[in-house]
């Protein structure tokens, strides 16, 4: 059950950059963790997960605007922002 | 004034300040003062703004001397852990992701706690985004055990419980996920309630893991816990699954010495330091000879629920913190190139050792290829530890075990074994998974250390663990106990 994970594939699903002693530790430590988990494997469980659920319910809110953060605090909080938008790296390339 | 403020109950605090003998402005500039001789030895808060908590005070003592009082929490400071939000003050769940952050609004607790005019007394350290059993997992500061400096306080919510065993505040908020406020109020020698999934709104917790997270009080005395709880309890639609109290919820439970106490068979075995079994073994023979029902129960699942939490929480993590991407909020790396390299860079930079290690573990049982062997499973396992604790509950009003197996360990001693860590949270991880109700009481000590006996109540029964609580501190000495700094 705890085999065959790839630690640079997991790194990059998790948009993580890791050194090559992060990698060799967490691999280590995960190996670990997931033996522990084996019990699970071993197990005899129910067929359906409906009981996992611990309310029976969920309430949604009626789709209705209220009240949000104006577009000040917003900005006012991102690492960087200009003319009352938050900036980031350019996500397109030039015209090409 | 002949007592020490900082050694009073918050109802006695509440009563000498509706008396007129006690200002909340003269309350706030003695914990000041104590902050300031201790808070540097324990390391408590990471942040206290002396000229705020003044202002709020002089408004309490304003709105009381005008008649306008809003109740027994009017001027008693409430110190918040650093993952819930309080509108102007840093929100930064010890972590160098959110360390620049100012919360641009407050949480539902923080709106509850300024409606019935509290004072919103600084930030509390805890592991970072509450990962973690010893709050060394903390990107600002260590804090101490105040009872053994050299000692871990428990965590995450380890500030919080640090904070009330050394007097520096009578109340504090904490966040629990799989015991985080049970296990370090057990390890401080103070009273920790995680209530039923749903009683108090989220609204405003950084979320960790969505459905084990609750916000609960902490407090030196079960008294002074239900007061804050009171507070806390109400339904809120910005949190679709918070339904606010019953009707029985927080009403008194009636005779304590009447309840159906069950014993997990096995729990008090292996594992548990001696002391700490023969400081539960009194309690419970404490409650047989009031009366009480004690009977064994069985929770044959019970070996599952570690391994069960660490896939779901992991995994609920994983997706959770998915959304700190150095674009809207938080750290961003000053080495951005594409819009991917930055959001890898900013969360390499700005996580700490551990929340990668959760993200990495909820990134892996969830992926192609291995979520039905681990986190289909492990939520099957999570149906079937629930309806066992169900089943034992519909039998006996409370389950009785230790709250944490051994007592504080030191500073250390276990951060390189992450797994030995997880085991900490042995006996408090099932009432999260089930959505129950439970609470940690000062039971006896280790030596010098302190140890808490817990109970687990079915749904929205907070008013029994707390009857059951009364009753054992009421013929015991250790409410109010603080650490001498």
């Amino acid at each position: 059950m705890a085999e065959g994970f790839d630690i640079d594939h997991l790194a990059k699903l998790a948009r993580l950059s890791l050194t090559a002693e992060e990698k060799a530790l967490y691999a280590s430590q995960l190996n670990q963790i997931l033996g522990h988990f084996q019990a699970l494997a071993d197990a005899d469980l129910p067929a359906t997960i409906d009981d996992a659920r611990v309310v029976d319910e969920s309430a949604l809110r009626s789709d209705e605007p209220g009240p949000v953060l104006g577009a000040e605090a917003v900005t006012r909080i991102a690492p960087a922002s200009r003319d009352g938008q938050i900036s980031v790296p350019r996500v397109v390339d030039d015209e090409s | 004034m002949a007592d020490a403020l900082h050694t009073l109950s918050a109802a006695e605090l509440g009563r000498r300040l509706a008396a007129g003998t006690l200002t909340s402005r003269a309350l706030c500039e003695a914990l000041i003062v104590r902050y300031q001789a201790v808070n540097e030895k324990v390391g408590a808060f990471t942040h206290l703004d002396h000229v705020d908590v003044l202002a709020q005070a002089d408004a309490s003592d304003a709105r009381r001397k005008a008649g306008q009082g809003r109740g027994p929490l009017e001027g008693i400071p409430v110190a918040i852990k650093d993952n819930i939000a309080v509108k102007g003050q840093p929100l930064t769940c010890s972590s160098k992701m959110l360390a620049p952050l100012v919360s641009p609004y407050d949480s539902h607790v923080a709106e509850r706690l300024r409606a019935a005019g509290a004072i919103l007394y600084g930030r509390l350290n805890m592991d970072e985004f509450a990962m973690g059993s010893s709050t060394e997992n903390s990107a600002v500061r260590k804090t101490f055990n105040p009872w053994d400096l050299a000692r871990i306080p428990g965590g995450s919510s380890g500030g919080s419980a640090a904070a009330l065993a050394a007097g520096l505040v009578p109340l504090s908020l904490g966040s629990d996920t799989g015991g985080s406020i049970r296990q370090p109020a057990s390890h401080c020698g103070v009273v920790g309630l995680k209530p039923s999934y749903g009683l108090i709104s989220r609204f405003g917790l950084v979320a960790f893991a969505s459905s084990l997270d609750q916000i609960g009080p902490m407090a030196r005395s079960i008294e002074d816990c239900e007061l804050l709880l009171n507070a806390l309890a109400s339904a809120d639609a910005r949190d679709m699954t918070c339904f606010g109290p019953s009707d029985r919820t927080l009403t008194p439970a009636g005779e304590a010495k009447q309840l159906r106490i069950g014993i997990p068979k096995g729990f008090l075995g292996k594992g548990v330091a001696p002391e700490v079994a023969a400081a539960v073994n009194a309690a419970v023979e404490f409650y047989r000879a009031q009366g009480c029902a004690i009977s064994e129960v069985e929770l044959p699942s019970a070996d599952l629920a570690v391994p069960t939490y660490y896939v779901v929480a992991t995994a609920e993590a994983s997706s959770n913190l998915g959304r700190y991407d150095g674009v809207r909020y938080g750290h961003r790396s000053a080495s951005a190139g594409t819009p991917v390299e930055m959001m890898t860079a900013s969360r390499s930079e700005g996580f700490g050792p551990e929340v990668k290690r959760r993200i990495l573990l909820g990134t892996f049982v969830l992926s192609a290829g291995y979520a039905d062997a681990y986190y289909v499973r492990a939520l099957r396992a999570r149906a079937k530890i629930r309806a066992e604790y169900l089943a034992a509950l519909a039998g006996v009003d409370v389950l009785l075990t230790p709250t944490v197996p051994t007592p504080a360990f030191k500073v250390g001693e276990k951060a390189s074994d992450p797994l030995q860590l997880y085991l900490e949270d042995i006996f408090t991880i099932p009432a999260n998974l089930a959505g129950l109700p439970a609470i940690s009481v000062p039971c006896g000590k280790s030596g010098h250390l302190p140890v808490g006996f817990h109970l687990v109540g079915a749904p929205l029964s907070e008013a029994k663990l707390l009857a059951a609580g009364r009753l054992f501190e009421a013929a015991h000495g250790f409410a109010h106990q603080q650490a001498a700094l």
